[in-house]
């Protein structure tokens, strides 16, 4: 005997349609209405469960494609930042293979525009010192020539002066006998 | 006839001349003189070697220039070459005479210029000088050529022996 049997009992008329208490229902109410609910749930059970089952698995699949796509993405996303790593390290020697070629043009023209300098400047030295020698080399030339002509001229005026005089002579055909007979065959 | 052989014939007849008529070393000097003297003037040369003069006043300056200065057989003889049109042929004539003079006698001709003439003794000094030099005996042609200045000039065969002035001061201007 429950509660409310013992309230109703207490002295007070009992509706057997009407509950006892404001919250507990009337017991056939509570009887049917606990095998409705089994039934409803057996039935629920019987062909709603495989639907949600099968909503389920069908989500999860999704939602394991979804992760699936996900991983392949980040794969995908991984292989193309190494790729982008690779290819930012590929730039990078590029450049220094870049910026080494260039040091190394800069250094060759550098080298070249050096070497030409110096071979300018040396032939520039060259063309001065023999400017200078041949300058020097003329006016010696002159002057040689000026001796020489001077010299000619007073020794073709002294010979024509008689230089040479009768003693002179004398002493010059003795030298020459005296040599020639000095050497002997 | 060449005229090398015509040279050598001229020369041949005026050594034979000389030789038959025992004059032979003094017209062979004095051909000498005579032909060098042709060598240096060129009035002389001219004059003798003319063919508008005609060949008997070209004679007629020939006996003028060595009628009282060479023996009669030399003048005849220079006469003969230059009445022939050969005068410019002379030297060479004259040069072949004294060459075959000198072989008659085993000397080799020594040509020798100076400045002044040389004395007798220097010239036999001279001579015996270059036979030393040379190993040859020579036959002494002194030639006066004013030109060398002062010294002497020597040339025996192919050998030739400059003490001249005129060759120094040559030397001297060309290492100036």
């Amino acid at each position: 005997m429950n509660l409310l049997t013992v309230f109703a009992a207490d002295g007070h008329d009992i509706d057997p349609a009407r509950s006892v208490h404001w919250l507990w229902p009337a017991d056939a109410e509570l009887i049917y209405g606990t095998i409705s609910s089994l039934i409803i749930f057996g039935l629920l059970y019987k062909f709603a469960g495989p639907m949600v089952v099968k909503a389920f698995k069908a989500r999860t699949d999704r939602i394991q494609d979804d992760l699936d796509s996900s991983a392949a993405a980040q794969a995908e996303a991984t292989a193309e930042a190494a790729q982008i790593r690779q290819a930012a390290g590929d730039i990078d020697a590029e450049r220094q293979r870049l910026f080494a070629d260039a040091d190394a043009q800069a250094e060759a023209l550098l080298a070249e525009g050096r070497g030409r300098l110096e071979a300018e400047i040396a032939e520039l030295r060259s063309r001065a010192d023999a400017d200078i020698a041949l300058a020097g080399s003329r006016v010696g030339d002159e002057l040689r020539a000026d001796i020489a002509r001077l010299s000619n001229a007073a020794t073709e005026r002294a010979l024509a002066a008689g230089v040479v005089d009768a003693a002179t002579q004398q002493d010059l055909i003795e030298s020459f006998i005296q040599r020639v007979g000095a050497a002997a065959q | 006839m060449s005229t090398d052989a015509r040279i050598d014939g001229y020369a041949k007849a005026l050594f034979e001349v000389a030789r038959a008529e025992g004059t032979l070393d003094e017209v062979e000097d004095e051909l000498f003189r005579f032909a060098r003297s042709y060598e240096s003037s060129d009035t002389l040369r001219n004059a003798l070697t003319d063919e508008a003069i005609p060949a008997g006043k070209r004679q007629a300056i020939v006996e003028d220039l060595l009628g009282d200065k060479a023996t009669a057989t030399t003048t005849q003889l220079v006469s003969m070459v230059v009445g022939s049109g050969r005068g410019r042929d002379l030297p060479a004539i004259v040069d072949r005479l004294v060459a075959r003079a000198s072989s008659s006698k085993n000397l080799s001709v020594a040509e020798v210029r100076s400045a002044v003439a040389l004395t007798d003794d220097q010239q036999t000094r001279l001579a015996a000088a270059l036979a030393n030099a040379t190993g040859k005996q020579v036959n002494l042609k002194v030639i006066v050529d004013p030109s060398i200045i002062g010294g002497l000039v020597a040339t025996v065969d192919d050998v030739v022996i400059d003490g001249s002035v005129r060759t120094r001061v040559d030397q001297l201007k060309a290492r100036l």
